[in-house]
């Protein structure tokens, strides 16, 4: 079993952009920014910032995205994109904005309006296959889609993978974006109230030994990672005396005791009933202890994006506090995801 | 390379009906499912056929299409295996999806352009990892939960993860697999690429001209092979490997060389220990599409020679099943060592040359093979590769 | 339909199909390359071919038989608009 570095971050939101620098200056500035509204939409300016002219006539908004958020990631590792280079995205809504703009096509013109360039957007895994042709990643391609823990979800596999030994080096996290369509059909089906909002972000993720053969600066360490399914109805919450075994396992491969966790992010995003579950779930699993609880919420808003800052976050806190920290994350449905990220 | 993996259990909602019977006999009798297309609008498009699954399969209307093959197709599974609840509890669930409950969405969608129109319950259930979170919760799923959504390789690579959790030991059995109902985005997209074939499939045939589309699902149950020894279950086959590989060449387009294809391939067979001379039957991919039948004969190529090696291409018969796709032709490849029988390619008449294999035309083949794979590629430039050994 | 109108047309088809710059459509020549690789083009892929057919198909009401081989049709605009012409003037 190889052990698992964090050598890179990249972010692109309405928030923060940017590597693990980027990532500081918006948690040193968190306190003063909590309870401000999260960012909603990303500006355009930002995006075109980033891309030529062949890239934004070719990349759907999504893509663009993502491949800003992976080419951040790679820049802040120091990477050098090989062969062995995969790519783990996570997804709640995949790119919707481009499959209405298909459909619409069709709806409005006819078989003459179907576009053949945003066909293949309608299918998800687009972001990673963009994605991986901009870093030239030719290894394991994964897109998974979860209800509001994809990215960590994604981070998670990813661990996992590098833990085997069945990648060299892997970028995970996750994207999502906004869409009209897609917040109105929310609304009326009674969203649970998530501070909804969009973006993409990456980690780099590689083998301990080869991060420090090849000189490069290590964020953390991901000791342990387990995702489970909880009880639960779809789209529902379960009961609230389950045992978190997500936690469980995921601290049993870190070998890290429950009074050992130094700090938890949390993916409370403002979905009361969620939320409620996921904080007694963290409890039940940590028994008496109660270490210092973070939530990237109030910053970032809920996006599939968030989770490779949640695991910054987290390296940040474990560096400076010296213990252990959790990325936890439940989704309604049950789906859980645990990280224990230790400093380097 | 890992600890092997036993296939215990089958389910399948196919073309040809609902459960692995239905599904076997199809194939091995050369039939056809690919029909005039009933579920969705045609008028206007080159190609109006595809391969629908015929009433019978039942579940709650309620339900979307896609999770209704889904749930018939796990239970199958689960019972062929022996799965009690309480096993359940800590199995892993991998469901490879792409369109997920869209063909709901959009009837939703087509009656919203025309007056507006509140967004129905079953809304709730279009996206792909729907189909999870269905099974889940209806069959008492507990251990980890994927949806993993790889275009027209998603059910391959749900096998190739699940395999993964359970050699790893993470889970001590898997339940997983694909499923697709049929959608107007994907028949409209493919049409517009001018990908759709307006008569059936003739993979492999000089004179192909594009793919049919279908649908179904199709999921295995995967345990460690000591454990599924221990508690006496049959064991169909093993997954004894599986590659998978990225081509970051062309969002649609396959590396002309099929150079990520061969890629899988090698890696499959290195993670199975297995030597190309050892492998006698490849369940192509096998599109029909002139570009992706020439690419993969000559990835086939590189990797096992010229020649020996039986190909046959189940989409001829089902069409293309998109995410169901790579799980429903593990059951066919599987099923083909099992039964010492190679499922034929039909419609296929006048070979291509460039295509340099027994493509097994029109007639199933009595032939006894020790390993066989199963090859799925999709947009994106992914491909999956799992191989399978006689149990 | 006017040689000049069917060059307008294209490059419209530019902007609005293949979502190229304004500006950059407006450049767009008749001697410039269109196919990605050859010197001085404006890099169309196989999937850019396929919209531009879906589009001509639609605006000039011809029918692009993908079974003959287009490509020296899709040479420049140059060729692309005389095989238009060629097309809207047969019976």
């Amino acid at each position: 079993m190889r052990r698992v570095a964090v050598t890179g971050v990249g972010v692109l939101t309405g928030a923060v952009a940017g590597g693990a620098d980027a990532v500081r200056g918006l948690l040193a500035e968190g306190a003063a920014r909590a309870g401000a509204r999260a960012p909603g939409e990303i500006p355009a300016s930002t995006l075109t910032a980033l891309f030529d002219d062949d890239d934004a006539r070719r990349l759907s908004r999504a893509c663009q995205l993502a491949v800003g958020a992976a080419r951040l990631a790679v820049g802040d590792a120091g990477l050098v994109p090989g062969a062995d280079l995969g790519v783990v995205v996570g997804t709640e809504f995949g790119d919707l904005r481009s499959t209405i703009e298909f459909v619409d096509g069709y709806l409005g013109r006819g078989p003459g309006g179907l576009s053949a360039l945003l066909f293949p957007n309608t299918v998800m895994n687009t972001m990673a296959a963009t994605t991986a042709i901009a870093v030239r990643a030719r290894g394991l391609s994964l897109t998974l889609n979860a209800p509001t823990v994809a990215g960590e979800l994604a981070v998670a596999r990813a661990a996992s993978a590098v833990r085997a030994g069945r990648v060299e080096a892997v970028l995970a996290g996750g994207v999502d974006q906004l869409d009209p369509v897609l917040l109105e059909a929310l609304a009326e089906l009674g969203d649970g109230g998530d501070a909804r909002s969009e973006g993409a972000g990456f980690v780099v993720l590689e083998p301990l030994e080869i991060a420090r053969a090849r000189g490069a600066r290590i964020l953390g360490e991901i000791v342990g990672s387990a995702w489970r399914a909880l009880a639960a109805r779809p789209h529902g919450v379960g009961r609230r005396a389950a045992r978190a075994s997500a936690i469980d396992a995921a601290l049993g491969q870190a070998r890290v005791a429950p009074a050992a966790v130094g700090s938890v992010q949390v993916s409370g995003a403002g979905d009361v009933a969620r939320d409620r579950w996921e904080r007694t779930l963290v409890e039940r699993a940590l028994g008496t202890h109660r270490p210092r609880v973070g939530m990237l919420a109030p910053l970032l808003g809920r996006h599939s994006g968030v989770a490779a800052v949640a695991v910054a976050a987290a390296a940040m806190d474990a560096t400076a506090s010296g213990a252990p920290a959790l990325v936890n994350a439940v989704a309604r449905g049950g789906t859980h995801v645990c990280l224990v990220v230790a400093g380097p | 390379m890992t600890p092997p993996v036993a296939v215990t259990g089958l389910g399948v909602v196919s073309p040809f009906g609902a459960g692995v019977k239905a599904y076997w006999d199809g194939l091995a009798a050369g039939a056809c499912a690919i029909r005039p297309a009933t579920l969705i609008e045609t008028e206007g498009f080159r190609c109006r056929l595809a391969a629908e699954v015929p009433d019978g399969v039942g579940g709650s209307v309620r339900r979307s299409r896609a999770d209704r093959f889904a749930l018939a197709a796990a239970r199958e599974a689960l019972d062929d295996a022996g799965v009690g609840r309480r096993e359940r509890a800590e199995a892993a669930l991998v469901v490879g999806a792409v369109g997920g409950g869209m063909l709901e969405a959009e009837a939703w969608y087509w009656e919203r352009h025309r007056r507006p129109t509140r967004a129905p319950a079953v809304l709730r259930s279009t996206f792909p990892s729907s189909h999870a979170e269905a099974l889940g919760s209806v069959l008492g799923l507990g251990g980890p939960r994927e949806t993993c959504v790889a275009a027209c390789s998603s059910g391959a690579a749900a096998l190739a993860l699940a395999a993964d959790l359970v050699a790893d030991g993470v889970a001590p059995l898997a339940l997983a697999g694909g499923v697709d109902a049929l959608t107007r985005i994907c028949f409209m997209g493919f049409n517009a690429l001018k990908l759709l074939d307006p008569d059936p499939c003739r993979p492999f045939d000089r004179a192909r001209r594009g793919m049919s589309i279908g649908e179904g699902a199709a999921f295995l149950v995967l345990e460690r092979a000591d454990r599924a020894r221990a508690r006496g279950a049959r064991v169909w086959a093993e997954l004894a490997g599986a590659g998978m590989t990225t081509d970051a060449y062309h969002v649609t387009a396959p590396h002309p060389d099929g150079e990520g294809m061969s890629r899988a391939m090698r890696g499959a067979l290195d993670a199975a220990g297995v030597s190309p001379s050892a492998v006698g039957y490849a369940n192509a991919h096998g599109t029909a599409t002139p570009q992706n039948d020439r690419i993969e004969a000559r990835a086939i190529r590189a990797v096992f020679g010229e020649g020996r090696l039986l190909v046959s291409s189940s989409k001829s018969m089902i069409g293309h099943t998109m995410a169901a796709a790579g799980a429903l032709e593990a059951v066919a490849t599987v099923l083909a060592l099992v039964r010492e029988l190679i499922p034929p390619t039909v419609h296929l008449e006048a070979p291509d040359p460039d295509v340099a294999f027994d493509c097994v035309p029109c007639t199933a083949r009595e032939v006894a093979v020790e390993h066989a794979i199963s090859n799925s590629f999709g947009f994106g430039g992914q491909n999956v590769t799992l191989v399978f050994r006689r149990a | 339909m006017e040689p000049k109108e069917i060059l307008d047309e294209l490059r419209t088809i530019l902007v609005t199909r293949l979502k190229f710059d304004p500006r950059r459509a407006a450049d767009v020549v008749l001697e410039t390359p269109l196919p990605k690789g050859v010197e001085g083009s404006i890099g169309l892929d196989s999937l850019d071919f396929i919209e531009l057919s879906i589009a001509i198909e639609e605006r000039f009401g011809i029918a692009m038989d993908e079974a003959q081989d287009l490509a020296p049709h899709f040479a420049s605009l140059d060729t692309l608009c005389r095989y238009i012409a060629e097309r809207m003037a047969a019976p």
